[in-house]
């Protein structure tokens, strides 16, 4: 359950970033062969490092959750330490997602 | 930096409200306790020495090691499990955040509660030192220490100048009262100033906003409606007056209310009151152990039946929201309960006690 008002808001923004920021990039078309308005270029570029940022830091805020319990776990069960390495790295996942989208709108 | 400063080493408390690392530890501290089937078997042990064995194989281990240098038996036995209670509290204080760490304090005071009161009342009956000391449960903010020294004290007014000189807020309502003590020798006005005293700073800790406030202050307030319904179970057929009857009502619970106590402390029988609360959540309680009353004819049943029902309470929150305080909550009563449980069997065995009887006498397994 998230409680967090501060993790709402990011897990909100990663969301909205995550839809609505790269629709809007790209639907202004560009037509074959005319030139790329210097407006839209830095709205998908601005797009772009949103995206990457807003999933880098709510991989990092997840992992610093997954990463506190999982100190927890590991102080009174060593041997679960593989289980919580791949817990660990799973928010890696956003970061990816992330930067797949910024790629898209850096590339489009 | 000065050679004191380099040397001071900060304790590491998780922040504000970050339950993730303290409820994984106390998850894994909860996986530990022992099952039904490990009583079941203690209880088959032929002797002490058996018993001992197998506790040796559990997480008791390490604190009845240290205590059967002292010799093989059931006093050193306890003794361990005592120390081994009060080592796991204390290591529970010390990895919850700041926020559990204030309710849980607060939910702990009960204990300090007990360890005062038993000092006053082994005082008021002349009890020696030793006989006092072993019934102490050092889990709140008085240590091991301070409970015995507390024990040594010649009387109850000394307890009461002890408590004062060290600055404790329990010697405040005791002092209101001591005078009052000293003439009537009534002990009862100590230990209700005491839960007076208690339950309402433990509330005022209470007092503030969000889900974990709200479920130790519910915790609490089951507390002091089990404590007051037993006080009107203890008063039947003892013709108090209202305003003697009103004397023991301890303000903060949540079903019990003033009205309602009132009502209960006139009552002469048990079907009287177990008639009046059957639509509570301790109709049940009363009705199922109303039987084993008739029976035995002690209030100890019911005594018992309250006690149960705060443990599963307790239990209960620990199922509920797996970030927030009640997992510590939960996890402390089953230790209190598994510890109680321990030292019964311990000591069944010890005077050959029948297994039957020992399973009756369980609290909650």
């Amino acid at each position: 359950m998230i409680k967090n008002r501060l993790a709402r808001m990011v897990f909100g923004s990663a969301f909205l970033t995550a839809m609505v920021v790269p629709a809007i990039a790209l639907a202004e078309e560009v037509a074959p062969g005319a030139a790329e308005d210097w407006r839209a270029a830095v709205a998908r570029y601005a797009a772009a490092g949103i995206s990457m940022a807003v999933a880098a830091f709510s991989a990092g805020y997840a992992q610093s959750k997954i990463g506190a319990a999982g100190a927890g776990t590991l102080a009174e069960r060593p041997e679960a330490a593989t289980n919580i390495i791949v817990l660990q790295a799973l928010p890696e996942i956003i970061v990816l997602l992330g930067f797949v989208i910024a790629f898209m709108l850096g590339t489009a | 930096m000065s050679a004191r400063q380099a040397v001071t080493v900060t304790k590491y408390r998780p922040p504000g409200r970050d339950y993730g690392y303290t409820n994984a530890r106390l998850r894994g501290m909860r996986s530990r306790l022992l099952k039904h089937a490990f009583f079941e078997d203690l209880m088959a042990s032929k002797d002490i020495a058996v018993v001992i064995q197998k506790i040796l194989q559990t997480g008791y281990g390490h604190d009845l090691e240290n205590r059967i240098l002292h010799g093989r038996t059931a006093t050193q036995v306890d003794e361990a499990l005592r120390d081994n209670m009060t080592r796991t509290f204390r290591t529970v204080l010390e990895l919850t955040n700041i926020e559990a760490h204030s309710l849980i304090t607060a939910l702990l005071g009960r204990w300090d509660l007990f360890n005062v009161k038993t000092v006053i009342r082994g005082k008021h009956m002349s009890l020696s030192e030793e006989e006092i000391a072993n019934s102490l449960m050092a889990v709140g903010q008085l240590t091991q220490a301070d409970a015995e020294e507390l024990a040594r004290q010649a009387d109850v007014k000394a307890v009461v100048d002890t408590l004062s000189t060290w600055g404790l807020p329990y010697a405040m309502p005791l002092r209101s009262v001591l005078s009052e003590y000293l003439q009537t020798q009534d002990l009862s006005l100590l230990e209700l100033a005491l839960d007076r005293y208690y339950y309402e700073w433990a509330a005022k800790r209470l007092s503030g906003r969000g889900p974990n406030m709200r479920l130790a202050r519910e915790f609490l307030a089951v507390q002091v409606d089990t404590m007051n319904l037993l006080t009107c179970i203890r008063l039947l057929n003892s013709d108090l007056s209202d305003t003697d009857a009103s004397r023991f009502f301890v303000p903060g619970g949540t079903v019990v209310d003033f009205d309602l106590f009132m009502d209960l402390a006139s009552k002469s029988d048990v079907d009287e009151i177990f008639n009046r609360i059957k639509k509570t959540p301790f109709g049940r309680q009363i009705e199922q152990v109303a039987y084993l009353y008739i029976e035995k004819g002690s209030v100890s049943v019911f005594e018992r039946a309250l006690e149960n029902y705060l443990f599963r309470k307790a239990f209960v929150s620990g199922k509920g929201d797996p970030l927030g305080i009640g997992l510590a909550i939960g996890y402390l009563w089953m230790k209190a309960n598994e510890v109680t449980n321990l030292r019964i069997v311990v000591k069944g065995v010890s005077v050959g006690m029948p297994v039957q009887r020992m399973r009756e006498e369980l609290i909650v397994v």
